[in-house]
């Protein structure tokens, strides 16, 4: 099931991808001014993990899962024989 | 010089600060079947100038383990200590920001340098941020952590002799982009390649062919892409916060993995934040991945592997924490806007590993100079 699942989804993210993209691109018809960012500096809505709590969890999931990445920088150190 | 004194911390008592930092000391403990890691920490984060950012930080991982992939003889359990020491740095320069950063890693077995550089635009009144970074490590692999009498040597590769120890490079890039979508929703993708070069395999590890144990052989060459999409949405009534999101690995060993998040952040009242997450995690196998070779099969025994991580499984993950700032206690000043946080997260892993708990506190204090 996992494998049928896998021969498809690449092409549904590189949509969700392609999706996203567009959004970006077209941001000069949607542009949320500075005073209108109150909520966005909200500690939630920018990145409410510190960085020692996305560090170790990064290096947990490293050492007991295969799939490593996706969080914008690689491993060093092993600690997970 | 009683004058002086005086006047240089009347000076000192006087003078505006410089900058706002914070000082992030917390602990972690982790605890599954076979192994037990405890990681004290320090991040430091300060203003360095009127454009700059600097970082550093300071962990050491103590790993209680009885698995004989650590290195454990006889199921004895024995502890081992890696120390991780980084450095980074960030400059603003109007719409762009750049930056490096260094880490250096060393256990008795395994040491790592690492350094990046990274840089980032913000578009369209800063409704979009585009980022782009890059890295390299070189790590030494070894078995300098057998606990048995005899000390193992490793086949870098096929070509080469038993060696005392091996290497290993790692080359990474990422890009991202982020978009503000209205006055409370945001999202973001990122893409990360990175291709390992050099000894992947685990030194203490033995898999089984036909009868008999063999040391543990993985390919030299890897190649590893990972896909992420996150959205946040603030709902303003409640003051909840609800963020998805969605990772798609694959990889050159056929291992793929898709990795589904939803949290939910409630605010309560202005000095209390409580979150629950929940993560769906599942990964197929690496091509030459067995429970059991067969013994006279030399394409099938070129690369052998008892690597839990290469096996196909799925897990789920529950995490609850809660975070709350000293106002809350009524305390004042600094220690007003000092943040106290713990985490409880369970993780069932249907695999050899077995489940696991982690805890976290920690305790974040900002600072100015």
């Amino acid at each position: 099931m996992v494998a049928a699942g896998v021969r498809y989804l690449p092409r549904l993210v590189l949509a969700i991808f392609a999706g996203v993209l567009t959004a970006a691109a077209g941001s000069g018809c949607v542009v949320v001014r500075a005073h209108q960012r109150g909520h966005l500096a909200k500690r939630a809505m920018t990145e409410d993990r510190d960085t020692g709590e996305a560090r170790f969890g990064g290096h947990e999931r490293g050492s007991r899962e295969g799939a490593e990445g996706g969080a914008g920088q690689p491993g060093g150190g092993c600690g997970c024989n | 010089m009683r004058l002086q004194l005086a006047v240089a911390l009347a000076l000192c008592a006087a003078a505006p600060a410089r900058g706002d930092g914070t000082l992030a000391m917390r602990g972690v403990y982790y605890k599954e079947r076979a192994t037990r890691v405890m990681q004290p920490m320090l991040d430091a984060m300060f203003d360095a100038g009127v454009h700059g950012v600097a970082t550093g930080h300071f962990l050491v991982d103590a790993i209680t383990s009885a698995s004989a992939s650590s290195g454990a003889a006889n199921a004895a359990p024995f502890t081992e200590r890696r120390y991780e020491a980084g450095l980074g740095y960030s400059h603003e320069l109007g719409l762009f920001t750049v930056g490096a950063d260094a880490k250096y890693s060393t256990e008795s077995d395994y040491t790592s340098r690492y350094a990046g550089a990274r840089g980032q635009v913000e578009l369209g009144q800063k409704n979009t941020v585009l980022g782009l970074g890059g890295g390299a490590s070189l790590d030494t692999v070894s078995a300098a952590a057998t606990q048995g009498p005899v000390q193992l040597t490793l086949r870098c590769d096929a070509m080469r002799p038993g060696a005392s120890s091996c290497p290993l490079h790692v080359y990474a890039m990422y890009a991202s982009a982020s978009q503000i979508v209205s006055p409370n929703a945001v999202i973001g993708v990122s893409v990360d390649v990175s291709t390992l070069r050099g000894y992947q395999s685990n030194p203490y590890r033995q898999a089984i062919v036909g009868e008999t144990l063999v040391a543990e052989r993985h390919p030299t060459e890897r190649t590893r892409e990972a896909f992420a999409a996150t959205a946040r949405y603030y709902e303003v009534r409640t003051g909840t916060t609800l963020i998805g999101a969605y990772r798609y690995y694959r990889d050159s060993w056929e291992v793929h993995a898709h990795t589904p998040e939803l949290r939910i952040v409630q605010e309560i009242g202005y000095d209390i934040e409580a979150s629950l997450r929940y993560r769906y995690y599942t990964q197929d196998g690496a091509y030459f991945f067995r429970n059991r070779y067969p013994p006279d099969d030399p394409q099938m025994t070129q690369y052998v592997s008892d690597d839990v991580k290469l096996s196909s499984f799925t897990g789920h993950t529950v995490e609850a924490k809660v975070s709350v700032l000293g106002e809350a206690f009524g305390f004042g000043g600094r220690w007003a806007g000092a943040r106290f946080e713990s985490i409880l997260e369970y993780v069932v892993q249907h695999n050899r590993f077995g489940n696991a708990v982690v805890a976290h506190v920690a305790l974040t204090l900002p600072f100015n100079y």
